[in-house]
């Protein structure tokens, strides 16, 4: 408790006359005698943050949706699902991995960990974590229309050989899981990776409508993703890249049966930043253990579609290693490299912004409209003040917030603020006092935003 | 009338259904009005719920919840100037206007209605026309986004105050924040330098907050002095003293928030059709939503308004317009899933888990073999549009209080709900940081009289119209012919390159007209 005292004390000297400090002080006694700052003796004690490094609704917020919630029941603490999407998983899967590793972060890992780095768009690697289980696996298949002339895959193949670079295909960005899928098929087949032309789309979805609508001949992507479609009779399936027959679609053929060795696909897994106490490691996989043999969660993968898996620590942590050597076979060779060295590369569409940029920049300074306008306010040396003041206090909760938890850095900022503003010291606590907690309770107990928690324990 | 119909209503006018209906209605006003979390969050953090409810109660929720939301964006957009979603960003100003005149239960009361006006014509867009409309999105190739989206970018610049080359200034910014991250086509990395952080790029509701909320806090800390005689956002219109108290309470409020709106429905019933014909097309198309239909049908509705000068100053048509159009194309968004089992955005992707979980397959045969849930999934939207008249009131006149809070208490608060709805997107400071940085960029760019919307819908679309621009050249292996050479990438190509003209043209000739006046004002004054 201490270190929960120190900020208080500073700021009375700097708020003195002003009395603003009280409120600070009430409710830090308030907060304590209401949650009663307790100890952490046993792992887990507080919420457990589960990092998804895509966005909410996807089929991996759907997983990961679904074992938080039966985590909360077999560990009894809230499991908060983040969903820190954005540069095609480096986010997530960065955050996840330079987190604590206190056991209360864990990642939603994905086959994106096995390839981002061998594309250099991040040093995260499977190393960088503790495996703790993978949860499912969903392997790649080929999809053409109802219409199409090819009825198997070799047909597929010959019409390849046939007019190698006319075909196109899409299901993913490029350098995306079904792209490194369609790639170490045509390798493994002898063909050369630019035998057909990859259209980069966002994803399964927008892909399968490019397919129905003609722009595509096939796509590459997970079975569940084109169930709806499938089962409607719009599209069939070639092959799946499967070890053996999927007892789901036991009509489907695999590449093997085809004479082509190559087995690829997603997969989810459970993992924690390296250097995790063994002794809760062991907790979380023991947890996770009877959530992926129970029931529910079988219920949900069959229902939702999703491949099952429950490959455990070791198994996995091989399987990460294995799978990483052949993407990295992939994404070396030659033909690949030069796939992805585009035409339209990645700098033409900034190239032309900026270029536009400039000129609109050049009109608007040549006629002088880049000035302050004269309707504009003045700047006052007191509202600069309150002006800085305002960035101050947000740039101070950044800083503090992590540490000291959101209900005191909250108090700080709204207390910096009501004291610059000059309001009245008991108008001050009320707002403080009301609030503070009223919105901690609103975003992070009921809306699972992971606001974070600090000296306070709350 | 048919079996199915009736077992519809059966299953839909139940004690659970009614129930999740009104919760969801409130639940989600809630997260609508609270920037920084989105319809898509409320969604998400419902399926949870959905595993004890039958497919037609939790479809029924998720409908209402993010129709209700779409509107509840309306509400900071209007008192507070936060654009609650993205879909509210077009008409910040107009609507915020009318709480700087004190007038804001006019403005919200015009969204409401309108929000209602517009979800009940993309509903009957969606029981009528679903399946005929659903192929439109086959003649949807990159090259016809690309031209939509452009459009909606001119719409943009279009609809925004002041002049069109400063539009063009905040939209170039916008297009060059969103190449910042990785490149979706791509998936190279630009402007990272290296960190981590940027890999993720300027997320644009952070980006939204920090441009209009803070920087309009800041705005008005400025001079606190001048602007502070009454202590308050707005004088609150004192109404004449009624006696009888339900009329004072009741009958009067509910009748001053929407008889002008009625009013302006009547008056407008043309604009009507128009605007949510716009949106429920551009919500089918999967990729184009809310916020898209707001723009492109502001920008139309300017086309065809008498008053084109008042859009972006405090235009109640355009607010009217846009707010109908972006709620239509919710249900728009539903018709790709249903017809095809593809879904249109987001929302409607976590709705398809939900009904397959519940063992039902979206797709081309859901009309032959669950006709009943298709029918009540029909009404669950006519219920949420209802619903959203009564819950939708009580959300603005709650929100009324908050303009009766003395602005020095008011203004730290805003602060401070800035800073949490920029965190809880995601989680990371670094969105906190963004916002804090794009309130600065708007509050230099306000004062130079650069407009804000461009440069939201420019960081919102940047990705996505890139990534058609590249594929569109991919295919066609570079040839620019390719943006024509389809029927309606040409009809959608002709209607982008008309709107510029006829701006240029528009702009010509006020420059024309000003200069002459100066010209006969200086012959007079010789």
């Amino acid at each position: 408790m201490p270190r929960l005292i120190a900020p208080s004390t500073k700021r009375r000297s700097l708020a003195g006359k002003y009395g603003t400090f009280k409120p600070i002080l009430v409710i830090a006694a308030i907060s304590c005698l209401v949650v009663g700052c307790k100890e952490q003796e046993t792992f887990p004690s507080r919420p457990i943050t589960l990092i998804c490094p895509w966005s909410a609704g996807g089929g991996t917020d759907q997983v990961a949706r679904q074992i938080a919630m039966q985590l909360e029941h077999t560990l009894g603490v809230p499991v908060n699902v983040l969903n820190a999407t954005g540069g095609a998983g480096v986010t997530g899967h960065t955050r996840g991995a330079q987190a604590n590793p206190d056991g209360y972060t864990i990642t939603m890992i994905t086959s994106e960990l096995n390839m981002l780095h061998w594309r250099g768009m991040t040093n995260i690697s499977y190393l960088d974590y503790e495996p703790l289980m993978q949860v499912n696996r969903d392997y790649a298949a080929v999809f053409v229309r109802a219409d199409a002339p090819w009825s198997s895959l070799q047909e597929l193949e010959q019409a390849i050989r046939a007019r190698p670079g006319t075909l196109t295909a899409s299901g993913t960005a490029f350098g995306g899981v079904w792209h490194v899928s369609m790639v170490g098929w045509l390798l493994k087949s002898g063909f050369s990776a630019d035998a057909v032309t990859w259209i980069p789309m966002d994803g399964s979805a927008p892909s399968l409508q490019e397919l129905m609508a003609g722009g595509l001949d096939f796509v590459v992507c997970s079975l569940p993703e084109a169930r709806s479609l499938l089962e409607a009779g719009a599209i069939r399936t070639l092959g799946v890249m499967a070890e053996e027959r999927l007892a789901r679609y036991p009509g489907v053929p695999t590449f093997k049966e085809h004479g082509i060795e190559w087995t690829s696909g997603t997969w989810r897994g459970l993992a924690v930043p390296k250097g995790i106490p063994e002794e809760r490691a062991e907790v979380l996989t023991n947890a996770l253990r009877q959530v992926v043999a129970g029931d529910a969660y079988m219920d949900f993968l069959q229902a939702a579609g999703f491949g099952s898996a429950a490959l455990p620590r070791q198994e996995f942590a091989a399987f990460l290693e294995q799978e990483n050597e052949a993407y990295g076979e992939v994404f070396a060779s030659d033909a690949f490299q030069a796939v992805t060295s585009q035409r339209y590369g990645p700098w033409l569409f900034p190239a032309v912004v900026i270029g536009l940029m400039a000129v609109t920049i050049a009109v608007l300074l040549g006629s002088g409209a880049l000035r302050v306008h004269d309707e504009a306010q003045e700047v006052t040396a007191r509202g600069a003040f309150r002006v800085g003041i305002a960035v101050g206090a947000i740039i101070l909760y950044m800083l503090v917030a992590e540490q000291a938890g959101y209900v005191l850095s909250a108090a700080l900022l709204l207390a910096v603020l009501f004291w610059t503003f000059k309001v009245k010291w008991y108008v001050a606590a009320g707002v403080v006092l009301v609030l503070v907690p009223l919105t901690y309770q609103v975003f992070a107990v009921y809306l699972r935003v992971g606001l974070p928690w600090g000296w306070l324990g709350w | 009338m048919n079996e199915a119909l009736m077992q519809a209503f059966g299953q839909v006018f139940t004690p659970e259904v009614l129930l999740a209906i009104v919760f969801a209605a409130i639940y989600g006003v809630f997260m609508g009005a609270v920037p920084g979390l989105s319809a898509t969050m409320a969604v998400a953090l419902f399926v949870p719920v959905t595993y004890w409810m039958g497919p037609v109660p939790a479809v029924a929720a998720i409908v209402t919840m993010s129709a209700c939301a779409i509107f509840a964006g309306d509400i900071p957009t209007t008192l507070l100037r936060i654009p609650g979603t993205p879909a509210s960003a077009a008409y910040v100003d107009d609507a915020y206007s009318y709480t700087l005149r004190g007038q804001s239960d006019h403005a919200l009361g015009v969204a409401l209605l309108w929000s209602v006006a517009g979800g009940l014509f993309g509903a009957l867009v969606l029981m009528l026309l679903g399946h005929q409309l659903a192929n439109i999105a086959a003649y949807f190739g990159v090259a016809e986004y690309f031209w939509l989206y452009l459009l909606g970018l001119s719409s943009a610049i279009v609809v925004s105050r002041g002049s069109v080359i400063k539009g063009m200034l905040s939209l170039f910014i916008g297009l060059l924040l969103a190449t910042v991250g990785l490149s979706s086509v791509h998936t190279a990395a630009r402007f990272t330098f290296g960190q981590p952080e940027l890999f993720q790029g300027i997320d644009f509701i952070a980006a939204m907050i920090g441009l209009f909320g803070l920087s309009e806090v800041l705005r008005i800390l400025m001079d606190l002095e001048r602007t502070d005689s009454a202590g308050h956002l707005t004088p609150p219109a004192r109404s004449q003293p009624v006696s009888d108290y339900v009329r004072r309470y009741l009958i009067h409020p509910v009748v001053s928030l929407f008889r002008p709106a009625l009013h302006l429905l009547r008056m407008r019933t043309g604009h009507w059709v128009r605007s949510s014909a716009i949106g429920s097309l551009i919500g089918i198309l999967p990729g184009a939503g809310a916020d898209i239909a707001s723009w492109v049908s502001i920008g139309a509705s300017q086309r065809f308004s008498k008053d084109p000068d008042a859009y972006g100053r405090g235009s109640l048509e355009g607010l009217a317009d846009a707010t109908a159009a972006n709620s239509s194309a919710l249900a728009g968004t539903w018709i790709p899933a249903l017809v095809f089992g593809i879904p249109g955005d987001s929302i409607t992707a976590i709705a398809m888990g939900v009904l397959l979980m519940k063992n039902m397959d979206p797709g081309p045969a859901i009309f032959e073999e669950q006709p009943v849930f298709v029918y009540s999934l029909y009404m669950a939207f006519i219920l949420a549009n209802l619903v959203l008249i009564p819950v939708g009131f009580l959300a603005i006149k709650a929100g009324g209080f908050v303009v009766r809070v003395p602005r020095r208490v008011l203004l730290p608060i805003i602060l401070l709900f800035c800073v949490i709805g920029a965190y809880a997107i995601k989680g990371s400071y670094f969105d906190v940081g963004i916002m804090l940085g794009m309130g600065l960029l708007g509050f230099a760019l306000e004062r130079r009289q650069v407009p804000l919307g461009p440069l939201v819908l420019g960081i919102i679309l940047g990705g996505p119209l890139e990534a058609r621009f590249i594929q569109t050249l991919t295919v066609s292996g570079g040839s620019p012919l390719a943006f024509f050479n389809r029927p309606a990438a040409a009809l959608l190509g002709m209607a982008c390159i008309a709107l510029w003209m006829a701006t240029a043209v528009m702009k010509m000739k006020q420059n024309w007209k000003k200069d002459r006046k100066e010209l006969v004002a200086a012959e007079e004054s010789e």
